[in-house]
């Protein structure tokens, strides 16, 4: 009987092959529409750890002016350097690492390969195996090497290539920031999306190119890159007292395996504070907070707001684009009421002929379907053309996207036709073979 | 009142040419009563057509209360349907989304009428075929006879002076033929022309006159005056 | 003449169609009209100037590595050498570039001590070549002479004691003074260093194209004594291409102890921090376009409809005296009837819609009279679009009346 039905959808589709084209280009442009705006979103907001985003937890202290709230009521995104190096030797996570970012000039000691510039993370050893960061030669450092400042670096892909030409290059010896570096390990290829662990220079910004232990900030007197935010001047002059000072450049991540430890940890964050108060320092009150990886993003508003207003937009297109669909519909089996009464004479049933009909309208939603999945196609390298290549892998339609897509286009093409459908069958049997 | 004199029609397809009418006389004087018979395509609907300026002609003329109708614009012609000549058609052709008073509103409304005078028209015409009291029922809610009475009313409320019925009678049953039949002739009574389209035998007889069309030509033409009035009332 | 009573009783026993072209027109209006406003604002944004001189200006980085890199010298010889350039109007050094995207923000205060509050503002610091290199103009005091230019060492806490400040950063510090009195006085920095403004420009926007306060800026007399740092160019007229091949040689030849990197000119700057807003606009465009005409053709595809469905009718209404003209405007006021339904609903989703992205997004309100002319346009577009089909019924031979289907 399917077939049956879908050989009829097929014949109706071709007998009025203009007001089936309009459908299916509604369809089309609404879903092309959607599923672009739609993957732009979901990749916006996709978790860049799934396996490991409840346990991961960001942590803020409040060391802010007395007199303002660091951003409208809200606590410092970042840390002190004495705050992260504080918390990172009570060591009272499973796993923790502080970071910051930096940057400085990398000289190969290849003559043929120019000196150039790389940003660098400062992070501890326990970085790598908190976010599940793939190895592709050797290991990160050890817990020995942070404590000793040991000048040891770890590699992206992209670097080893650059300057090893792409062969195992641990135990070698780099150049950077004017003084050498052992390569301890190569990383495999990883760009979590978003950028979660530092958002502050852009989400969906490009990992870093090195990773150095985090103590050689200090000891290396390395730049700040990334946001810097002060809110009192350093006490003193020099790299030493801007290090000490209240400017927060600092991240912290620690991994917190139950909801026990993490409640412990909180603990652990207040009562630090209040020895802090009683140094004299965190003039505001108590608010210290953990933020897993996903409440972290949805605080840091990583969805760009531009993104949100077009996903608005474009389902509220889809919607014009469906009331379209579905007073063409109403046209189109309205016109076919002569046929449907006569299906009613000869003994088709109601059911038959909603059934007959909804195959037909899913056969033009599967259509709208297919080409709104080519129109998103084109849709987002429209995007990639015009916020150019940093969204690259924002605009990329993915398996689940497809099927989202089709999915769609079936549901809503079928949402639409449902009333136009109860009303054709409602056509009384006899009452198209009366003469008006 | 109405005087065609070799009036021409063809209607042209892709694959025939049909001539509709060919060399088609005929004069009707004001208030009579005329009824058109004649097989089937033999060109009766092209006449009244033609005659109540629905349709245009190639050869011969046609007056139309003394005027000429061939040099008239769209325009001009719409307004002499409209003042002119009331319509009854074999399947009422009431529009379904209004009720009866709106529907016999149509005419009055191009012509141009105030509220007040359409009001009294409407009331009036509905009022002749006795359906005053279901002014605000669709037309789906009456009966065949009951909905061209409608019709007639519609025709009637602008007072042509000229009332064309193709098949009036068509689609309704003899008792409900022979009350529209004596409502046409009451009317005319009252001084309408009437030119009626009819297959009917029986029905054609009680007009005051009776044309034969045959390949688009009258054939015959007889006065019916002389048989007794009325068959039945 | 006008029928309005009749068409909308007729369209109350149809109602179905009409609804869903009024809301097709409802919504159409609320995303066209948000559209609007919204690609109104932003290109409001991008039209506003920096102040700089934009068509010939560009900047480059330069960091030094080597161990005998020593940046004092490099700086000193690297700006001297760079003004006799042929094509070069004047160079410095900065700290940040205007509309770039980073800079270096501080907070000036009228009096001194932590528990009052700063007006934020961008710091630009450069010698006393800034104000002609950027292309400012000095409206009130006088531009840094040689001698107040002093070395700023890195992670250095101190400020200079005089600054130059824009019109709008001496406004917002004295907001009931006129801004030429700004001269002379003291501000704060770090809650309780003071500073004299020695000078008011015209215009010079901030780093960041995005912050509420963008002109708010500050010239600070310095150089900066960092290996990594930035020349800002300006060069003669319809010459910047030459001068920056020029440029970049002429560097990376003269001292091989450091990089040449980032080079950029500030057009291509402006196209990257407003690449967001353009791309809005130019999205939000096409939206408007596609769904105006789907819309359309949506009105189009049912006027048809109902046309071919009361083909009859309109032979009736032919033969009871309606003109040409008079179905024409049958039709044109049944859709003018449904469209007017369609807008006032739309107003009223337009305002729905503005006020959830006011306060989701922290859009601005629209302004009120983008609803009436959205109206307008949603009417003229249902006008358009039925005027085919009305036109398609105006030519339904009126004989059609007498055809017995
Ligand atoms: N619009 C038309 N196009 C083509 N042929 C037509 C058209 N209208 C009528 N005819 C032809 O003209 C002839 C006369 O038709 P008509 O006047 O309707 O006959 P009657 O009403 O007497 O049955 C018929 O052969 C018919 O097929
Ligand atoms: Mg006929």
């Amino acid at each position: 009987m399917f077939s049956y039905y879908l050989r009829l959808a097929f014949k109706s589709i071709r007998r009025n092959p203009i007001l089936s084209a309009l459908m299916v280009a509604a369809i089309a442009l609404g879903i092309g529409s959607s599923m672009t705006t739609i993957t732009v979103n979901y990749l916006m907001s996709a978790n860049p750890i799934p396996e490991k985003s409840d346990v991961l937890y960001h942590v803020q202290v409040d060391s802010w002016d007395p007199h303002n709230a660091f951003n409208d009521d809200d606590i410092p995104n970042q840390l002190t350097w004495t705050e992260a190096t504080n918390l990172m030797a009570a060591n009272k996570a499973m796993r923790q690492t502080a970071m910051a970012k930096t940057g400085g000039i990398i000289e190969p000691s290849d003559q043929d390969v120019k000196p150039f510039e790389a940003s660098a993370r400062l992070a501890f050893g326990d970085f790598f195996s908190m976010f599940n960061v793939p190895f592709l030669f050797g290991s990160s450092w050890d817990a020995e090497a942070d404590q000793n400042r040991s000048q040891v670096i770890v590699l992206t892909k992209r670097i080893n290539e650059q300057v090893f030409g792409g062969v195992n290059s641990v135990g070698e010896t780099l150049s950077m920031f004017g003084t050498n570096f052992r390569v301890v390990g190569v990383l495999d290829d990883w760009q979590p999306m978003p950028k979660f662990y530092d958002v502050n220079n852009g989400a969906f910004d490009e990992s870093e190119e090195v990773f150095i232990p985090f103590f050689l900030k200090e000891e290396l007197e390395l730049p700040n890159w990334g946001n810097t935010n002060c809110w009192k001047s350093p006490e003193g002059e020099g790299f030493k007292a801007f290090l000490r000072s209240e400017c927060i450049n600092f991240q912290m991540w620690v991994e917190l395996p139950t909801q026990n430890d993490k409640a412990e940890y909180l603990d652990f964050l207040n009562s630090y504070v209040s020895e802090q108060k009683d140094l004299g320092r965190f003039p505001r009150p108590i608010q210290n907070r953990l933020s897993n990886v996903m409440e972290w993003m949805e605080d840091q508003e990583v969805v760009a707001d531009d993104a949100q207003i077009m996903l608005w937009l474009s389902l509220m297109f889809l919607l014009v684009c469906l009331l379209n669909t579905i007073g063409l519909l109403l046209a189109k089996f309205t016109g076919k009421a002569a046929e449907i009464g006569l299906r009613r004479a000869v003994g088709a049933s109601k059911g038959d002929l909603f059934f007959q009909h909804l195959v037909e309208t899913a056969l033009i939603g599967l259509l709208g379907g297919v080409f709104g999945l080519l129109l998103a196609l084109v849709g987002l390298e429209g995007i990639k053309s015009l916020y150019g290549e940093f969204v690259r892998d924002l605009a990329a339609l993915d398996f689940t996207m497809v099927l989202v897509g089709l999915v769609l286009a079936l549901v809503s093409s079928i949402a639409a036709g449902l009333y136009p459908t109860w009303r054709a069958c409602n056509i009384a049997p006899a009452s198209q073979l009366k003469s008006q | 009142m109405l005087k065609m004199t070799e009036i021409k029609k063809v209607f042209r397809t892709d694959l025939v040419e049909t001539h509709a009418l060919r060399d088609f006389n005929l004069h009707v004087d004001e208030g009579d009563f005329v009824a058109v018979t004649g097989p089937s395509g033999s060109g009766k609907t092209t006449f009244l057509n033609i005659a109540g300026l629905l349709e245009t002609f190639e050869g011969g003329s046609y007056q139309l209360d003394g005027e000429d109708v061939s040099h008239l614009n769209d325009k001009q012609r719409s307004q002499m349907r409209n003042e002119k000549i009331g319509f009854i058609f074999q399947s009422f052709n009431l529009i379904p989304d209004l009720d009866l008073f709106d529907n016999v509103d149509v005419p009055l409304r191009y012509r141009g009428f105030n509220a007040p005078e359409r009001r009294k028209r409407i009331e009036q015409s509905l009022d002749l075929v006795g359906l005053a009291n279901r002014m605000k029922h669709l037309p789906s809610q009456l009966s065949g006879g009951q909905q061209q009475r409608v019709a007639i009313a519609r025709a009637l409320a602008g007072e042509p002076r000229f009332l064309l019925a193709d098949e009036p009678t068509g689609n309704l049953d003899s008792k409900m033929a022979n009350s529209v039949m004596s409502l046409l002739q009451d009317i005319n009574d009252r001084g309408t022309t009437i030119v009626m389209v009819t297959h009917d035998q029986e029905l054609a007889r009680q007009a005051k006159r009776n044309i034969y069309v045959r390949d688009g030509k009258v054939s015959e033409l007889h006065e019916v005056s002389e048989l007794p009035d009325a068959v039945t009332a | 003449m006008l029928e309005i009573g009749p068409i909308f009783r007729a369209l109350m026993r149809n109602k179905v169609g009409a609804i869903l072209i009024a809301i097709q027109i409802a919504i159409t209006m609320t995303i066209i009209v948000n559209a609007v406003f919204i690609i109104y604002e932003r290109s409001q944004k991008m039209q506003r100037e920096s102040g700089i001189d934009e068509a010939n200006s560009f900047y480059l980085s330069s960091a030094g590595f080597a161990e005998s890199f020593n940046a004092k010298v490099s700086i000193k010889e690297d700006l001297a050498a760079l003004r006799q350039l042929p094509g070069v109007a004047n160079a410095i050094q900065i700290n940040a570039i205007p509309i770039s995207g980073g800079g270096w923000s501080m907070g000036l205060q009228t009096q001194a001590g932590a528990e009052y509050d700063g007006v934020g503002v961008a710091v630009y610091m450069v010698d006393e070549h800034g104000v002609d290199t950027l292309d400012l103009e000095i409206i009130a005091g006088e531009n840094f002479s040689p001698s107040d230019i002093g070395w700023r060492e890195t992670a250095q806490r101190l400020w200079p004691d005089k600054i130059i400040i824009t019109k709008s950063m001496a406004e917002a510090l004295f907001p009931d003074d006129p801004f030429e009195t700004a001269v002379g006085k003291t501000v704060f920095i770090n809650d309780t260093e003071p500073m004299v403004i020695t000078g008011i420009i015209d215009k010079l926007q901030a780093p960041w194209v995005g912050w509420d306060r963008v002109e708010n800026a500050m010239l600070s007399p310095e150089n900066l004594n960092y290996e990594s740092t930035r020349y800002f160019i300006r060069a003669e007229p319809g010459q910047r291409d030459s001068v920056m091949k020029n440029v970049e040689e002429f560097l990376a030849e003269s001292n091989t102890g450091r990089i040449i990197r980032s080079m950029r000119s500030i057009e291509e700057t402006r196209e990257r921090s407003y690449r967001g807003d353009s791309a809005m606009i130019k999205i939000l465009t096409t939206v408007m376009i596609i769904l105006t005409v789907v819309t359309a053709l949506g009105i189009v595809g049912l006027a048809s409809f109902s046309v071919n469905r009361r083909k009859k009718q309109i032979g009736t209404r032919r033969a009871l005296g309606a003109s040409q003209g008079a179905i024409l405007r049958y039709f044109m006021l049944e859709n003018f009837l449904i469209s007017s339904v369609g807008v006032f609903l739309g107003a009223a989703l337009t305002v729905g819609l503005n006020v959830l992205l006011v306060n989701q997004f922290d859009l601005d309100p629209i302004d009120w009279f983008y609803i009436p002319i959205g109206m307008v346009i949603l009417w003229i577009v249902g006008q358009l679009a039925v005027f085919g089909p009305a036109k398609k019924a105006a030519n339904i031979a009126p004989a059609i009346a007498t055809r017995t289907v």
